[in-house]
């Protein structure tokens, strides 16, 4: 497209008859007025007209600014611009037509951004207009037209062949007419700008502190971006709903834009559901839908249900990562100043008497090859799921919109967000199978007395279940590391911060997958339960999302990979060989239980016969 | 520190007591190292929350970093430096400016006129006639080209870079102008490699990163880049660079020309001691008066011409007083810029004449018969 318009640049050099751009295309064309603090700016960019980006590149700068005024140089004062003077426009096949931007006035002075309002504005910075110019300047800057690729995908404009058609009966005028005409028409068939774009041009007022307190508003565009609107904005989506989708009926021109408290406004409470199911949003939707929050910052919502579960969820992430992080720095600090673990030099003899015998080092094995298999499919869909959920967390960082582009965009991104995050589920389902089928193969086992065990002691058995002991010792460890203890206790074959951080994995995949599938399916479940819930389902999602990246991100993986005793990398989950140092610091029970099955002993190293 | 720990640090290996210590110090540090990693991302993790939570949210960047005022504290930043603007093709522009702003001017902060607090970037304020004009030759001249003594004809001149503020080779737009107009350049064209292919690629992207990113000369490199050098759609490429280039010889070179020292060879940027009479100017301001005033002034411009140069002692064909050749300037350009229609739109303005637009700007219809250079020479 690029290509052909600069192709067409010298074709079109006549949309500046009077060649102003000899002197109005060089940026530096401007002087600084020292006493109003503000640049007078005189450059054009030449592209604009020598490309026909927009709709008023083919207008002469005289059809705006007087030709009396202007046709000479130095110039006269030159009179502001006033978009609702009748021009005269030539259309295709040489015929004139009278055109004024007057009725967009008429409908202006009808809604919320009347020019009384308008002219009216205080900013925090001072005015940012100039006296008397167009009112239109605070929204409205050189048009442009968009991409015809999002709304004539199969039109391909740099085919020369394209136009083959329409040379038949145009060919004098293409390609430049057609190519201009086909932009203008398709660029009409979308909203007039992008969705940051649009964005921006809202930011202007929206955002002013001086216009928000003298209008007693919210900064709307703040909270807009923390919705799945904004943020799809942020990270480069075209088609994300903008402030005019909500904010005017569809189909219905953005000129006309009304205050919510107006009955006949398009975000009025009754009819702001027929909005958020218009064809080209979400028009299988219930009308609860429309309960669901677009400007949602919790800050401002103190006291709502919404504020109240995130601030759970903040007690929740405290009361979790805080302990773990206790201890794991803790640890650390042992390490620094120099703390022997009391027991760990005999266990770590006893340690290297197992894995002088095959059976020995077969017993260390914390993991099996099933156990590894499975942690590192939870790693690849971990990261999956962290690499394309994070950007949309904090779709506002620079980064974030790399990464997303880096997959190949905002759909393909949650695409493979969604999928992933099904193959967590199915991943979490399969697991339990396993731990079902180790359940009942243990309950089948017979105690040294002949009876079996049983399904209630056989899963109070499994290893990863945490029993009231743990906790007590739990309690030991930290008054251990705190100095306030001189034992350390012992751990079996998974000390209790792996107990909790696989707790966390059933807790963590149940949550964000229920809450998933509710914002993934929004549209159907609307007709099940209200938008609230999706509000709901957000902050839990990514509350207890951005809870899971930071306890494996920080935690995890300083006590796998970069803790001293595992560094480089903990082998324990690839090839099941767990690192002398912390089996025997942190899970010295586990070796004295293998020592004693392979008929080691502690003290002598002796073998049982 | 157990055993096994001191092992997996380098234990094993051979060495002495002190060896030993220097080890059991290294992994200690090592743990202190990480604790404070941990604290600090923690930190960051739960504050993060606790904001979320307490403090209302601001739009970012992306949407309100772009400037809404022309105000004098935007003349001081380059357009790459506005937040986000990285992140979208066409920016809203500052309000009271309708048109397109798809480069911005670019400051100097090697340029000790507008430096030290005297001299704005668009310095040249006193005459309607030329004021803008001056301040358009700003943004690729610096000051001291025009206003400051030097004998030589012609001047003696080099590009300097404005991020480094050292002599640097002539802007990347010219060069890659150069290559695409010249007879050699051409030849390489009509039958291009891949080697062709890349240095036209490789001189468009280094002229919009000088130009800040300027997106135009971007999207023209990633064509010309994306299809195969033999294919016709090269060739339209190249012609479309040709065509596109001239639109962009604005002063956005990440670069300016500035008078050379002929014994280093460096750009003369500074003013050496001149620092305590430009302290004393600006302290005492507008209680300054004649010759007090003048004589101040006289010691911050120890080089000042008594008369800056005049547009034509540059723009013109024949005994220009800049080497337009040599700094860099291809044939094609030095022929717009030393072409008649400049000359004689000059020589009209700076005598004084209003000038009517149709008569300059299209080689149709008839010249007028320019003026006689007057006395009158344009001044700040």
């Amino acid at each position: 497209m690029t290509a052909l318009v600069l192709v067409l640049g010298s074709v079109a050099r006549a949309s500046d008859p009077d060649n102003c751009l000899l002197c109005h295309q060089f940026r530096g064309l401007s002087r600084f007025d020292v006493d109003g603090n503000l640049a007078h700016v005189f450059f054009v960019d030449p592209s604009y007209v020598q490309q026909l980006r927009g709709p008023h590149a083919r207008l002469a700068c005289t059809d705006c600014h007087p030709r009396d005024q202007v046709a000479v140089i130095p110039h006269q004062t030159v009179s502001r611009v006033s978009c609702v003077e009748i021009c005269h426009l030539l259309e295709p096949g040489s015929t004139e037509r009278r055109f004024s931007h007057g009725n967009i006035a008429r409908m202006l002075d009808a809604g919320a951004h009347s020019l009384q309002t308008l002219s009216q504005l205080q900013f925090a910075q001072g005015p940012l207009l100039r006296d008397k110019q167009a009112l239109c300047l605070y929204c409205h800057d050189e048009p442009l037209f968009r991409s015809p690729a999002a709304v004539l995908p199969t039109i391909d404009v740099t085919d020369p062949r394209t136009f083959d058609r329409c040379e038949v009966c145009h060919a004098e005028q293409i390609p430049v007419d057609v190519a201009y005409y086909l932009r203008h028409i398709a660029a009409r068939l979308q909203q007039s700008r992008p969705p940051l774009e649009q964005a921006q041009v809202c930011a202007v007022c929206h955002t002013d502190p001086a216009v928000l307190k003298s209008h007693e508003m919210k900064d709307a565009v703040a909270s807009f971006v923390l919705s799945f609107h904004g943020k799809a904005a942020l990270l480069g989506a075209t088609n994300a709903a903008t402030c005019v989708s909500c904010h005017v009926h569809a189909g219905e021109n953005a000129h006309l834009m009304l205050g919510h408290a107006n009955e006949h406004s398009s975000v009025n409470s009754r009819n702001v559901a027929n909005v958020c199911r218009s064809a080209d949003c979400h028009p299988d939707a219930d009308p609860q839908l429309a309960a669901a929050a677009v400007h949602l910052d919790l800050p401002t919502a103190w006291g709502s249900l919404e504020f109240w579960i995130a601030a759970a969820f903040i007690i929740l992430t405290l009361g979790t990562f805080g302990p773990s992080l206790v201890l794991c720095v803790l640890e650390q600090v042992q390490i620094a100043v120099g703390r022997e673990h009391p027991h760990a030099p005999a266990v770590e003899r006893l340690v290297e008497k197992l894995l002088a015998k095959p059976e020995g080092r077969l017993r260390l094995q914390r993991f099996t090859v099933n156990q590894r298999v499975q942690h590192w499919i939870l790693v690849l869909l971990f990261t999956t799921l962290a690499i394309t959920g994070f950007p949309m967390k904090f779709a506002d960082r620079g980064w974030s919109r790399a990464v997303v582009e880096t997959f190949g965009g905002l759909h393909v991104t949650r695409t493979i967000h969604h999928w992933a995050g099904i193959a967590l589920i199915l991943g979490l389902f399969v697991h339990l199978m396993y731990c079902l089928a180790t359940l009942v193969e243990r309950s089948r086992e017979r105690t040294p007395a002949g009876r079996r065990v049983g399904l209630f002691k056989a899963l109070l058995n499994l290893p990863m279940v945490v029993n009231p002991g743990e906790l007590r010792k739990t309690c030991q460890l930290l008054l251990y590391l705190m100095g306030r203890r001189a034992e350390p206790p012992s751990f079996g074959r998974f000390n209790v911060k792996e107990k909790f951080e696989y707790i966390g994995v059933f807790w963590g995949t149940t949550l964000l997958g229920l809450t998933g599938a509710l914002l993934w399916g929004q549209q159907f479940w609307s007709h099940y339960i209200t938008g609230r819930i999706f509000n709901i389902a957000l902050i839990a999602h990514t509350y207890e999302a951005f809870l899971a990246i930071i306890h494996v991100g920080i935690l995890h993986i300083v006590n796998v990979v970069f803790s001293p005793h595992v560094f480089p990398l903990s082998r324990a989950t690839i090839t099941g060989d767990t690192p002398v140092g912390e089996l025997a610091e942190q899970h010295s029970e586990f070796v004295r239980e293998a020592a004693s099955k392979a008929g080691i002993t502690e003290s002598t190293g002796e073998v049982y016969d | 520190m157990t055993k096994a720990t001191a092992a997996r640090f380098g234990g094993h290996l051979p060495g002495g007591k002190l060896l030993r210590f220097l080890r059991e110090i290294g992994v200690r540090v090592y743990a202190v190292g990480i604790v404070a990693l941990v604290c600090w991302l923690s930190f960051f993790a739960l504050r993060y929350l606790v904001v979320t939570l307490m403090f209302p949210s601001k739009a970012p960047p992306q949407i309100i970093g772009i400037p809404t005022r022309l105000d004098r504290e935007l003349l001081q930043t380059r357009r790459s430096q506005w937040p986000g603007i990285e992140m979208i093709a066409n920016p809203r522009t500052p309000p009271a400016h309708y048109h397109r702003v798809d480069g911005w001017i670019q400051p100097d902060r090697f340029n000790d006129c507008t430096q030290s607090g005297c001299h704005l970037a668009l310095p040249h304020t006193k005459r309607k006639e030329v004021r803008a004009f001056l301040n358009m030759h700003a943004t690729s001249i610096q000051c001291d080209v025009c206003h400051a003594q030097s004998n030589v004809r012609p001047l003696a001149l080099t590009w300097y870079d404005l991020d480094r503020g050292k002599a640097c080779d002539s802007p990347a737009a010219l060069r890659a102008y150069e290559f695409v107009t010249s007879e050699e350049g051409r030849k390489q064209l009509a039958e291009p490699t891949a080697a062709v292919q890349k240095k036209l690629v490789d001189l468009l992207t280094a002229a919009s990163r000088a130009a800040d990113g300027l997106y135009a000369l971007q999207q023209l490199a990633r064509h010309v880049a994306s299809v195969r050098p033999t294919s016709d759609a090269f060739q339209k490429l190249v012609e479309a660079v040709r065509s596109a280039l001239p639109r962009h010889f604005r002063g956005e070179y990440g670069a300016k020309l500035a008078l050379r020292d002929p014994a280093t060879g460096r750009p003369i940027l500074k003013h050496p001691e001149t620092a305590k009479a430009v302290t004393e100017y600006l302290e005492g301001g507008t209680s300054l008066k004649g010759a007090e005033r003048d004589a101040l002034l006289a010691r911050i411009h120890p080089q000042k011409r008594a008369e800056p140069l005049h547009c034509t002692d540059c723009h013109r064909k024949d005994d220009s007083l800049i080497p337009f050749g040599q700094i860099g300037y291809p044939p094609a350009r030095q022929e717009a810029l030393t072409g008649p229609t400049i000359f004689q739109m000059i020589q009209n303005i700076s005598a004084g004449q209003p000038m009517n637009l149709p008569s300059f700007i299209s080689p149709s219809i008839p010249q007028p018969v320019p003026p006689q250079p007057q006395a009158t020479q344009p001044s700040m």
